[in-house]
């Protein structure tokens, strides 16, 4: 009975005229961001702080929360149709949704992401309105060797993701590791690995990394390509709308992919950005065919698209109640909400309840916005491809190059973004793929900064990791899934030996 | 009709109110204003910045535009202001870690001269902090019992902090330096005050030293316990909290503070200017209500020389502190 109290609550706020009317200007202005590599929800969302000084802040928060899902959406629109991804989130998309596109299901995989994300919205909302103060607690019970631990388990999943040689994954996660370590070391307060660059001692940030080594590379590749290979490859458009198959294969995925993305967003740093790539790695583990994965498999889509919306609506809920923010984004909007005087605390679900169940029932209709505003449009999105390519790579580089420059309004950025797109290029020659550098990239650093911290706490005991009974069930599900992943490649071994002895 | 003409007379409007601020101030500023935050979006700095830049819009009449160039504890930032022409129209609001304390223990990694090419405009606000204690398996709830305890249990008290030789870490080390050298571990949490908070509440660290207003929502909940309080007197919404001085430790913690700063060489009517606009941005309803809100208190200077000898001062008491407690960080 609460449930359905809260979400009437929530309803009773969201549904008043003004407060859909910011929903629908955060979605709206969301998506075209989104799709825009050029310019992030960070800058946006900073940009448009001092006119939440004068709004409701419920109203305020719908606005900038529309925004945030909007652009998300909006990243997985140009992850498919050009290999760009905005952000970490859409990272995943590109592995399979931009070769759906090659082969001239771009409208498919758009139609499935945005239903996937739609689905995942509805079940996310709903999981939130029931069960949100129990989930505030999980967040609560993540120390540093429980997250030392999801760490281990995420980077082990992360060689799942190839689909190519394992040998050639476990490099590119570690070199990602290594990259991760630029910048200033957590626990000493030193440099490490910036050569004396001023620019690099907070690290390299990720978007960086990712529009360099996707999208960057991606141009370079296609340049050298001959110029009628690209435009058979535009001519070839068919379908916009899924087919059966599509549907029936697209939409256990996206419950799989739901689940654990409202699972992961709960616990606050890491969680929401590890889910698309856990849901990746969950789809190709259990699927038939494992090996269409990375060659446009609807899946690929499916999953991480629903799984990253579902992460990205309930991180909501770590933001909210303990304050801590999963990325750059929500740490804004905490920014925003404390100008109100609001401090977020485990007290908001009930001391502002109009508040808190108001952005919860937005989202959904921001979401509802969000298909109804997107569905339509696929066929235009679709229609860009048709754009000679050597006009629209301009384009394209032009906003890789104003996105990398406004994430810290740095010009070293750039000239980083370009280095980056060669050494994608060099990578995508030598058949290594950037996805696991790129986890590799994201994990290392948490990794290690709480490997650190937990030895802190026990004191230079290691056993803390397997007296924590959280981090104790993940390092024992790590374990499985390295048998998982080693047993069928000692059975091939073993069939290759007794085959040349026969 | 009627609507296209009182759009028609809004447009002329604007563009005759705005000639008429522009010509008022003919001097400075001629052209918009940049503000650099050595943060990214969202911070305390940040807010300061961004709400004194929409006020001192209004009062200066041109428009104020806030760049956020976050990293290396200010230094890019600061190095891009100190470079900038010294003519008003790039200016910098920082805090105690990019403007005192960086400067102090990074010296060899600027490329500018900071004593020299930087000059402090106007102190604006400073912000109090609470010294906490975690309420998860802890017994100590006054500051003469966590010395006792963490004398009675040594190496068993572990303090959160921002980072290795952030503010809070030197607070809680010249802390336990000055209450009998107290053995206790830092644990430092690159997730901010949040993150401090969280490993209080999770029972990892015992204390931590943080600022009022990112405490307050776990302090109502009972999650974690207010000791004692940074600050010129004590807090109306905490009355019994007692400040540092009342519990015989008035030199320590960080009375963390935000201020406006500009290139050295800026010519003095210009400071004089802004110094005058920025107080009264401070002094708007507007920010006023948003400051007070978070616990801000407005702690302007009085002259331009009052802020130099503030600055100098500031800079001079951190010196002090960084040779007193000696924590190891890289040149």
């Amino acid at each position: 009975m609460e449930l359905l109290h809260n979400l009437a609550t929530g309803f009773g706020v969201a549904m008043t005229p003004l407060n859909l009317l910011f929903a629908l200007v955060g979605a709206l202005v969301g998506t075209l961001i989104g799709v825009l590599p050029g310019i992030g929800p960070i800058a946006t969302i900073a940009m448009l702080l001092p006119l939440t000084f004068h709004l409701e802040p419920t109203s305020g928060i719908i606005m900038l929360a529309g925004i945030f899902y909007g652009a998300q959406y909006g990243g997985s629109t140009s992850a498919i149709l050009v290999n760009l991804p905005g952000e970490t989130s859409s990272v995943v998309t590109c592995i399979d949704g931009h070769q759906m596109a090659r082969q001239g299901r771009a409208g498919t995989a758009l139609a499935v992401a945005a239903l996937g994300s739609f689905f995942a919205g509805c079940m996310s909302t709903a999981l939130i309105a029931a069960f949100a103060p129990p989930l505030a607690l999980v967040g609560q019970s993540f120390g540093a060797p429980e997250y030392f631990s999801l760490m281990v388990f995420g980077l082990i999943a992360a060689v799942v993701l190839a689909h190519g040689s394992v040998i050639k994954a476990v490099a590119m996660i570690v070199l990602g590791l290594l990259i991760g370590l630029v910048g200033t070391d957590g626990q000493t307060g030193g440099v490490r690995f910036t050569f004396g660059i001023t620019q690099l001692s907070d690290g390299i940030d990720v978007a960086i990394l990712a529009i360099g080594l996707f999208g960057i590379s991606e141009i370079i590749t296609n340049l050298s390509e001959a110029e009628e290979e690209r435009s058979i490859l535009a001519q070839k458009i068919t379908r916009l709308w899924p087919t059966r198959e599509d549907f029936r294969r697209a939409w256990p995925a996206a419950l799989r992919g739901t689940t654990l993305g409202s699972l992961l967003g709960v616990l606050p740093g890491g969680g929401a950005m590890l889910s698309s790539f856990a849901a990746y790695a969950l789809e190709k583990k259990v699927s038939k065919t494992p090996s269409e994965f990375g060659r446009g498999a609807v899946e690929g889509v499916a999953g991480p698209e629903s799984a990253n919306n579902a992460g990205a609506q309930t991180s909501f809920i770590p933001m909210l109640t303990l304050g801590l923010p999963s990325n750059a984004v929500m740490a804004l909007m905490i920014g925003a909400l404390t100008i109100h005087g609001i401090q977020p605390g485990p007290q908001v679900m009930t001391e502002r309840p109009t508040m808190f169940w108001g952005l919860v029932v937005s989202m959904w209709i921001g979401n509802l916005m969000l298909l109804v505003i997107n569905l339509p449009l696929i066929g235009v999105w679709v229609q860009l491809l048709k754009v000679p390519y050597r006009f629209l790579y301009l384009a394209i580089l032009l906003f890789c190059g104003v996105g990398v420059y406004t994430v810290n309004n740095s010009p070293a950025a750039v000239l980083l973004a370009a280095l980056f797109g060669v050494a994608g290029y060099v990578f995508m020659k030598l058949d290594c793929e950037p996805a696991p550098l790129i986890l590799g990239f994201v994990l290392g650093p948490l990794m290690e900064d709480n490997l650190r911290r937990a030895l802190r706490i026990s004191g230079g005991d290691p056993t803390i990791f397997i007296e924590r009974r959280i981090s104790l069930a993940l390092l024992i599900a790590t374990l499985l899934l390295l048998l998982i992943l080693i047993l069928p490649f000692i059975r091939k071994k073993r069939q290759e030996a007794y085959q040349s002895e026969g | 009709m009627r609507t296209f003409r009182a759009v028609l007379l809004c447009v002329v409007g604007l563009i005759l109110g705005g000639v008429e601020a522009r010509a008022q101030s003919a001097a400075y500023p001629d052209k918009p204003v940049k503000i650099l935050v050595p943060y990214a979006p969202g911070g305390a700095t940040d807010i300061v910045a961004r709400v004194i830049g929409e006020q001192m819009r209004l009062i200066l009449g041109q428009a104020v535009v806030v760049e956020n160039k976050p990293g290396a504890n200010g230094i890019i930032a600061v190095e891009e202001m100190a470079r900038a022409k010294a003519d008003g129209h790039t200016l910098l609001v920082g805090n105690v870690t990019t403007n005192a304390i960086a400067p102090v223990l990074y010296r060899k990694r600027y490329k500018i001269n900071y004593d020299t090419d930087v000059v402090p405009v106007q102190r604006l606000v400073d912000i109090p902090a609470f010294l906490l204690v975690t309420t998860t398996n802890f017994p100590p709830t006054t500051v003469a019992e966590l010395i006792d305890f963490a004398k009675k249990n040594p190496g068993k008290v572990r303090y959160g902090t921002v980072g290795a030789g952030s503010y809070p870490h030197y607070d809680m080390a010249y802390f336990a330096k000055r209450a009998g050298d107290l053995n206790m571990i830092a644990i430092h949490n690159k997730a901010g005050a949040s993150g401090v908070i969280n490993d209080m509440v999770t029972g990892d660290t015992q204390t931590a030293f943080l600022n009022v207003a990112s405490t307050a929502a776990m302090v109502r909940a009972g999650k974690i316990k207010p000791l004692a309080v940074v600050n010129h007197q004590r807090l109306p919404e905490h009355p019994d909290v007692p400040t540092m001085k009342e519990v015989g430790y008035p030199e320590v913690g960080t009375l963390a503070w935000q201020a406006l700063f500009a290139p050295a060489g800026t010519p003095n009517e210009v400071l004089e200017t802004l110094a005058r606009a920025s107080v009264a941005a401070m002094e708007a309803p507007a920010a006023q209500e948003i400051f007070k809100k978070q616990n801000f208190n407005i702690v302007p200077n009085k002259s331009l020389d009052e802020a130099k000898t503030w600055l100098t001062g500031e800079m001079a008491a951190w010196k002090k502190i960084a040779d007193e407690v000696k924590i190891e960080t890289a040149e």
